[in-house]
């Protein structure tokens, strides 16, 4: 809502700055976006008439106009694609300034070899506007030759009120000078509405009916006779201008200011084009049509309200008057419809048909139901005034369901103790009263509000209207005395924050990727119809851009990151991202979400270095990022050989936790990777995070270090060349007995020194006791035992093995 | 006393035997190596030694002498000890230091670097929020992102037919009626209040607690908007809670979050399921209050919304609004770490590149 200050000082006084102002109003819930001066630092510039247009000789994006300014013509060089003969258009002369030309700056100058004397501007160049497509084109009926201020609301204050959506009354320039008044102390005056009706008896004029109370509660109509249709006058129209409103004619013109003025949307009929002068309120009928103002043909739905002649819709109620009945230059009788409509009806209608206006917007928001007669007569009074029509006598006013107050009580200390003041009941009441809401004093305020405040119902609403005048920054802070007894993170958050943690500190950086994926994602990683991430949740209304469901993987927005990096010449990745997977149970449900962790390697491993080479990432820095962050947790991972469709043969595995599938890890199959527009090996796992934090352990128990150093052996063995190597550590930890501490596989071995087909697997083992430092000879003995069992097992044959110390 | 004053003085009693003393002392200045040090102790304390060679002779000397000349020959012995391992260690030192100095290091050289990753940024401003709020007494509650018309809207007093459960704003998933709302209308939480709807059907206040998670909308993609997005919610329900309360909790925070120095306002506003309700504002980073492109000229800088519960929304769950009082807040995460960071475009947090993700 614009607001000019210029038409609001009409309504009350005030003498503070407008920064002032802005800022009480912006303090009490009515914020001021944006200030300014309309077409501040404007001077020299004219109304003046395109006479003639014709070519530059010089210059094909330029044309020569020769233009009268009032005293005589000029020859002006315009590039303005709207340049046309006979328009009217703003003219700065030589030593005009403007806000975006210092002054004198402004000369008559030669533009390619042609005399220009005097530019003219956009709306832009006058800081009215953001337009710069072309020059600012005037009303037709500007006097050629009058300073641009006398046309143009030009050095009004602007204020652009964000107004809530509760405050429909603040969409109004009364309802605006009502709250400053209440802001300032100041009082609200209101245009005066006397009028001599002598357009004979109304109810021989136009007749009203209302079929449908519940979608309108009131219909007020006025008459006026004898109008002539005109150009506005400047005041009303800079006004319009002001608050964004296009100038028409003095009759439409004058429906939108009193709009602007008391809130309430006014429509003008062209009377005599009304069937048998009658208006009836009613639903649409069957397949019945209309072509509103906008010169759209619409079907109307049943449910629509609408305004009819004796045949016929003749406006949509609420929303858009119809091209039938609008007002024209012919037109001489006018009806002046100030209605209250159904908020939620207009609402429903509104949004089926797509058409959204002034008018609805203020009706969905709720209107005045007792402001119809008295915005009807101030429009009537303004015809009369400044269209010479006669205002017939009395109006037409169908009220089927009359506006019935409500009172509320409010208990002042109940006030006190939800905002925490200590404000005394006499000036609570003080406060409603300036906000015209009636108030009773007693035991508690009986508080009456107004009936143009739809927003005012319960005690809290009053409590609300009592802080923000009362003000926001006056009331004491402090903090609750009691706290939450489950403050702090719980365990699963602080795991799933370690989780997290543990992979940043193994060199992984986290990404937040969208929650949509397109199914087609789905076809590329390969998935079959029967798994899980085929059940979808789809969106009714996606987003073109971002995919159609809501994806069941992490994965095709993991690859999507890594390809847009690669693209953008960041080859080394090591990502990973926490975040939720949508699976579906049914169409009726909310779906299964499930929280993933995926994680992605690509390219070389961590920062490179001068002196060393980088190192390609491969499937065991995956596997073991997954180790290390379940070790961070105390949890224990196993991996098993698996063919998953999106990743290579034999590259690829489930991930087990305690015998339950929990995920999958691997390296990412060519023909995928090669889908997702990326190049060369790409390793991928994808979680799920909740058995994880399940598994792991409350409170790890304390295993005593021993006094003693470990003793220290290591062996290699040589065995089948495809036998898993988790087995023969399987085997050497069963076999090991008490002594042995820990096993860790140093080294893998094929080739010349060992046969075709067999691998050597070397071991570093500890042994340890809390007795005393073993011997050389009970650690071999330990040794011996496990190198039987190896032997034994796999056929296993050592290849070699010794003592490395204490 | 020193070993060696004692040997002089000890010397002075039998005069013989000081050019033997003078000559062993002697013959150890001049050594500049390990070798010749070792060469020159042979020469005195070895088998054939001039110092052992005393105590041979002492066989022959009368008692009384013997004992002053086995003393001197002690003394001598002792120092000859002391001056080699004191030679020695100097002799070692000065090698030391000339091997360092020919292996000397460009400390200049970029050191190598363990790769540690970076948490998203949006995760480490939920977590820092996370964290004030934790020190206030709040506990942490999640909830579903896909969710009913009835938490995500209804039991938040959204009026019916309220934009934002209109097709344009909101992103469903079931909707048998695209114009009527049902609370049984499936969508993409519009925010993380339903969380705070679920926690109080739950549970009986006092409640502390804060909803930070993820939320949609159906915006297409630009610099200011994503379809995406987070919020950090919060709620405090207890007796006597009130709006003092609010703006005490949330002064601290934005203290916390953002430094002492900022001011911070709070102006009356209008959310469905708080009132009275009110936008929180601080001032501008960047111009400091005075006014500038960030903050439009206000010298302020919107940061969340917040309000005291709506009796409304407590009907919804049971609580007795005569009881307990409470207030609600909610911030963007994604407009925080703008503000805070000083980033223009709201892309960059799901782009993930990571020229991005390496500077936080
Ligand atoms: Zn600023």
């Amino acid at each position: 809502m614009k607001v000019s200050l210029e038409w609001l000082r009409e309504y009350v006084d005030f003498d503070v700055e407008p920064g002032e102002l802005a800022r009480m109003l912006t303090m009490s819930g009515t914020a001021v976006d944006t200030m300014f001066t309309f077409g501040a630092g404007v001077s020299g510039v004219l109304v003046c008439e395109v006479l003639e247009v014709g070519p530059h000789p010089d210059a094909d994006t330029l044309r020569l106009a020769v233009v009268s300014d009032g005293t005589g013509t000029r020859p002006i060089v315009c590039g303005a694609p709207n340049l046309a003969e006979g328009m009217k258009a703003a003219l700065a002369l030589p030593g005009a300034t403007l806000p975006t030309v210092s002054e004198g700056k402004l000369e008559a100058v030669t533009i390619r070899g042609v005399r220009s004397e005097g530019m003219m501007v956009s709306g832009l160049e006058l800081g009215i506007s953001e337009d710069h497509s072309g020059i600012l084109e005037l009303d037709a009926a500007a006097s050629v030759g009058m300073d641009l201020h006398e046309v143009l609301p030009l050095d009004d204050v602007i204020f652009e009120l964000e107004v809530t959506p509760n405050r429909p009354d603040c969409m109004s320039m009364l309802g605006v000078a009502r709250e400053v008044a209440a802001l300032t102390g100041g009082t609200l005056r209101r245009p005066a509405l006397d009028v001599d009706e002598t357009g004979g008896p109304v109810f021989e004029l136009a007749k009203v009916f209302i079929e449908d109370p519940s979608g309108c509660p009131r219909y007020t109509a006025r008459v006026v006779t004898e109008v002539g249709i005109g150009p506005s006058p400047g005041w009303m129209a800079r006004r319009l201008l002001a608050s964004g409103l296009r100038p028409i004619n003095n009759v439409v013109d004058i429906t939108n200011y009193v709009l602007m003025e008391t809130g309430q949307p006014l429509h003008a009929f062209d009377l005599d084009l009304l069937g048998e002068r009658t208006i009836v309120v009613r639903r649409a009928r069957p397949g019945e049509k209309m072509t509103t103002l906008d010169g759209a043909e619409r079907p109307l739905g049943q449910s629509a309200l609408v305004i009819a002649d004796a045949r016929e819709p003749v406006a949509l109620a609420g929303i858009m008057g119809g091209e039938d009945s609008e007002v024209t230059e012919h037109s001489r009788n006018i009806l002046i419809e100030s209605a209250f409509f159904d908020p939620t009806g207009i609402m429903l209608t509104s949004r089926k048909l797509g058409l959204r206006t002034e008018a609805s917007a203020r009706f969905e928001r709720g209107c005045d139901p007792e402001g119809t007669a008295v915005a009807a007569l101030r429009a009537a009074v303004l015809m009369a005034g400044l269209a010479g029509g006669k205002v017939a006598e009395g109006d037409i006013d169908v009220y089927p369901r009359e506006f019935t107050p409500v009172t509320v009580e409010v208990r002042p200390e109940r006030v006190n103790r939800v905002l925490g003041t200590e404000i005394p009941a006499s000036e609570m009441a003080q406060i409603l009263g300036r906000l015209e809401i009636r108030v009773e004093e007693g035991e508690t305020l009986k508080a009456t509000p107004p009936s143009f405040r739809p927003d005012l119902e319960r005690e809290i609403d009053m409590i609300e209207e009592i802080a923000r005048i009362y003000g926001y920054d006056r009331i004491p802070a402090g903090l609750p005395a009691g706290a939450g007894a489950d403050a702090g993170l719980s365990r699963r958050q602080l795991l799933a924050s370690r989780i997290a943690d543990s992979l940043v500190s193994l060199g992984l950086s986290e990404v937040y990727l969208y929650s949509f994926m397109r199914r087609a994602d789905l076809d590329l990683l390969r998935v079959g119809d029967g798994d899980r991430m085929r059940r979808v949740v789809a969106l009714l209304n996606p987003l073109a851009e971002t995919g159609e469901v809501m994806r069941t993987t992490l994965l095709p927005g993991l690859l999507r990151a890594a390809a847009g990096n690669f693209n953008r010449g960041n080859r080394d990745l090591a990502l990973f991202e926490t975040g939720r997977v949508f699976i579906s149970r049914s169409v009726e449900e909310t779906p299964e979400e499930i929280d993933s962790l995926g994680v992605l390697l690509y390219g070389a491993l961590g920062p490179p270095s001068w002196s060393e080479p980088a190192r390609p990432a491969d499937f065991f820095d995956l596997k073991g990022s997954l180790e290390s962050l379940a070790g961070a947790i105390g949890v224990e991972l196993g991996f098993e050989p698996a063919e998953i469709t999106f990743l290579a043969p034999g590259r690829s595995s489930r991930v087990l936790l305690a015998g339950d599938d929990v995920g999958v890890a691997g390296q990412l199959h060519p023909a995928v990777s090669t889908a997702f527009g990326l190049e060369g090996d790409v390793f991928v796992a994808e979680l799920e995070i909740a058995p994880l934090l399940d598994a792991a352990p409350e409170v790890r128990q304390f295993i005593p270090v021993g006094r003693y150093p470990n003793v220290k052996v290591d062996i290699a063995v040589v065995v089948d060349e495809d036998l898993a190597a988790d087995q023969v550590e399987r085997r050497i930890l069963s076999s090991g007995g008490v002594l042995l501490r820990s096993v860790r596989l140093f080294d893998l071995y094929t080739g010349p020194q060992v046969p075709p087909g067999r691998k050597s697997l070397a071991y570093a083992l500890e042994f340890g006791s809390a007795e005393g430092t073993l011997t050389d000879e009970q650690a071999h003995a330990e040794m011996g035992r496990i190198v039987a069992a190896l032997e034994e097992q796999f056929g296993a044959v050592l290849r070699g093995g010794g003592n490395r110390g204490g | 006393m020193t070993l060696k004053e004692e040997l002089l003085i000890s010397v002075e009693e039998r005069p013989e035997m000081a050019a033997l003393v003078n000559d062993a002392l002697g013959a150890l200045q001049g050594c500049g190596s390990l070798r010749e040090i070792e060469d020159a102790r042979v020469r005195l304390l070895g088998k054939k030694g001039t110092v052992t060679s005393v105590f041979k002779g002492l066989a022959v000397l009368p008692p009384e002498e013997k004992a002053v000349v086995g003393r001197i020959g002690n003394l001598l012995r002792q120092v000859i000890e002391e001056e080699v391992d004191a030679l020695r260690r100097n002799i070692e030192h000065r090698e030391t230091e000339r091997r360092l100095a020919a292996q000397t290091l460009d400390v200049t050289l970029p050191g190598r670097r363990r790769g540690i990753g970076h948490r998203h940024l949006l995760a480490q401003v939920i977590e820092e929020a996370t964290r004030i709020f934790v020190g206030l007494g709040y506990e942490v509650a999640e909830g579903p992102e896909v969710e009913l018309d009835y938490y995500n809207f209804e039991a938040l007093n959204q009026p019916p037919y309220h934009p934002a459960r209109s097709l344009n704003d909101t992103l469903y998933v079931r909707r048998p009626d695209p114009i009527c709302d049902d609370p049984a209308d499936i969508m993409l939480r519009t925010h993380t209040s339903p969380v705070q709807v679920r926690v109080m059907e739950k549970r009986r206040p006092p409640l502390y607690v804060i909803s930070p998670g993820r939320a949609y909308r159906r915006d297409e993609i630009d610099a200011t908007h994503s379809a995406v997005f987070h919020q950090v919610e919060g709620l405090a329900v207890d007796r006597d809670i009130t709006l003092g309360h609010l703006k005490g909790t949330l002064e601290v925070f934005a203290h916390k979050l953002f430094g002492r120095e900022r001011d911070v306002r709070f102006r009356p506003h209008y959310f469905p399921f708080t009132e009275p309700s009110a936008e929180m504002d601080v001032s501008c980073f960047k111009c400091l209050g005075a006014g500038c492109s960030l903050c439009k000229g206000a010298g302020w800088l919107e940061i969340l919304g917040c309000g005291m519960v709506d009796p409304n929304v407590f009907g919804y769950v049971g609580y007795d609004p005569e009881e307990f009082t409470g207030f609600a807040f909610g911030m963007g995460v994604e407009r925080i770490a703008m503000l805070k960071y000083g980033i223009d475009d709201m892309r960059v947090f799901y782009e993930d590149d990571a020229r991005f993700l390496r500077q936080f």
